[in-house]
């Protein structure tokens, strides 16, 4: 299943085009279902503007912030109650727990503890994304190859080292697949976090073009929010396939 | 140099006791090579993780230069069983024989010195770059090979190093190892199930009996010192030693039987 660079384009671009298509045909019948012309005019009046600025940046912003805060905090957690099996048997019940809690439903609560400001927005994303990178990373390091533990032992591997040669790559197969789940809870709570309390960014906006009737801008948020998606999961794969090169290499994946 | 006295180990989980080594006592001389086998499920894992310091003993002591073990020994290396599962995937072959000079603290020049070396040593000097995945399984027991020479460790153990490899490749090995033990006459215990691999590479035999593990018998292997796979196997005084030893193993299982 090798195909040439053009017909490989012409195969990623085939399903797309039918789904534009297949829109148009239906399009026009309700008012709330505008063509697609309208609909891409609408988005280069609405997002290639300070709204660009004002709206976009901001949300990505937070989104990237409140990531990155939960994935330092879901692997610096999920290393020590990996490695412990005492700190495991105490605390997977609550995890579990916490993990089950819908991550929308803590927005008010947040509001009432960090505001309605960027804190709580970046607090909302964190406490959705924190679990899937903390129960993967705590699964990742508790499956750790024994044999290879005893080869750290055997030769002095301890310490600083252990974590940073041994217990993170190992684990990272793990992390990365938590990393990934996150991103795109990430994104359903970036914008979720908006549609409370807000004056900026993407949820915000789409929310006020709805009650605005201004359908064609509505829909063109809509795919703006899928193209970020998009865009942030090619990247989150290009960074996957650097840092797990090895385990691509090793056939390990497909095992 | 590597004294074992009297040890016992028993393993103990919620309503099962299982008495895995009875009582064993051998002692490994400094620059001697001594071989370990017995019937298989005999305890000859658990014996070796007891003198490697990776597991606690139940009972009885092991000593190397007259130091008891009670974790891994600053100056031993293993060469475990599971070549594929011991080498950091992670890492290229040069990075995985330098990891535990780095952790020795070992300056950087003498460190290269050292992988160089050992990597010229096994044959593997080509492959530095490569990632453990990229090579062979024999391949890979080298790497495994370099790191351990590389450590400078006073005490060798091998854990049924070749099990995994197919015969021509294990014939190769095994002519490495004893290469490697006459240059540097490090002090080496071998663990195998294979009786000629025994008795082709060791100055002694120690025969296991099945668990829970004694000492059968402690066998000396007077056969010429300048091995080869060729004539050493050949000779009859060869074939009367591997008989020896296979009896004994059978009488070792037949005991474990009637238990």
């Amino acid at each position: 299943m090798t195909a040439s660079g053009p017909l490989k384009v012409l195969r990623a671009l085939a399903m797309p085009a039918l789904l534009v298509l297949a829109w148009w045909a239906v399009s026009g019948s309700t008012f709330y279902l505008p063509s697609p012309a309208a609909v891409a005019r609408a988005f280069a009046e609405t997002w290639l503007s300070e709204r660009l600025v004002d709206d976009v940046l901001p949300s990505a912003g937070r989104l990237l912030a409140g990531y990155a805060l939960a994935g330092l905090l879901g692997v610096g957690l999920g290393v020590p109650i990996g490695l412990s099996r005492r700190l495991r048997a105490t605390l997977e019940p609550v995890l579990e727990f916490f993990r089950a809690v819908p991550p929308p439903v803590l927005v008010p609560l947040i509001m009432l503890l960090a505001g309605i400001d960027t804190p709580m927005k970046v607090l909302v994303i964190v406490s959705g994304c924190v679990w899937p990178v903390l129960l993967n990373t705590v699964e990742g390091v508790r499956a750790l190859d024994g044999v290879l533990a005893d080869t750290c032992r055997m030769y002095g591997v301890r310490g600083v080292a252990r974590l940073r040669r041994f217990v993170l790559p190992g684990a990272a197969p793990q992390i990365m697949a938590g990393l990934r789940q996150a991103l795109s809870i990430g994104i359903i709570l970036m914008v979720i976090s908006e549609m409370f309390a807000s004056s900026s960014g993407l949820g915000f906006t789409i929310v006020l073009f709805q009650r605005q009737f201004q359908i064609a801008e509505m829909w063109s948020g809509i795919l703006l929010l899928g193209l970020l998606g998009l865009v942030l999961s090619l990247l989150f794969r290009r960074v996957e396939r650097w840092v797990l090169a090895w385990y691509y290499g090793s056939g390990a994946a497909r095992a | 140099m590597l004294e074992i006295s009297e040890l016992h180990k028993v393993y103990v989980s919620p309503g099962r006791r299982v008495e895995a080594i009875g009582s064993v006592t051998l002692s490994v001389g400094a620059g001697e090579l001594v071989c370990v086998v017995g019937p298989s499920g005999c305890g000859k894992t658990t014996l070796l993780r007891c003198v490697a310091g990776l597991l606690p003993a139940s009972g009885g002591e092991v000593r190397v230069n007259g130091v008891p073990v009670t974790g891994p020994p600053p100056r031993m290396a293993v060469v475990f069983q599971e070549y594929g599962r011991s080498l950091f995937p992670w890492m290229t072959v040069r990075q995985n024989v330098e990891l535990p000079l780095k952790e020795k603290r070992v300056p950087a020049a003498r460190r290269r010195e050292l992988v160089a070396g050992s990597l010229e040593s096994v044959g593997l000097s080509d492959a530095a770059g490569a990632h453990p995945w990229q090579l062979s399984g024999g391949m890979q027991q080298r790497v495994a090979i370099a790191r351990a020479v590389a450590y400078e460790p006073e005490v060798l153990l091998m854990d049924e190093p070749f099990a995994a490899v197919d015969a021509q490749t294990r014939a190769d090995l095994e002519d490495l190892i004893l290469r490697l033990w006459r240059d540097s006459r490090i002090t080496t215990l071998f663990v195998t199930h294979d009786i000629d691999e025994a008795v082709y590479l060791g100055q002694r035999v120690v025969v296991l009996s099945s668990s829970p593990t004694t000492v059968m018998e402690d066998l000396k292997i007077d056969l010429p010192a300048g091995r080869d796979q060729l004539t050493t196997r050949s000779l009859p005084r060869f074939g009367e030693l591997r008989g020896h030893v296979y009896r004994q193993i059978q009488r070792a299982r037949g005991h474990g039987a009637d238990r």
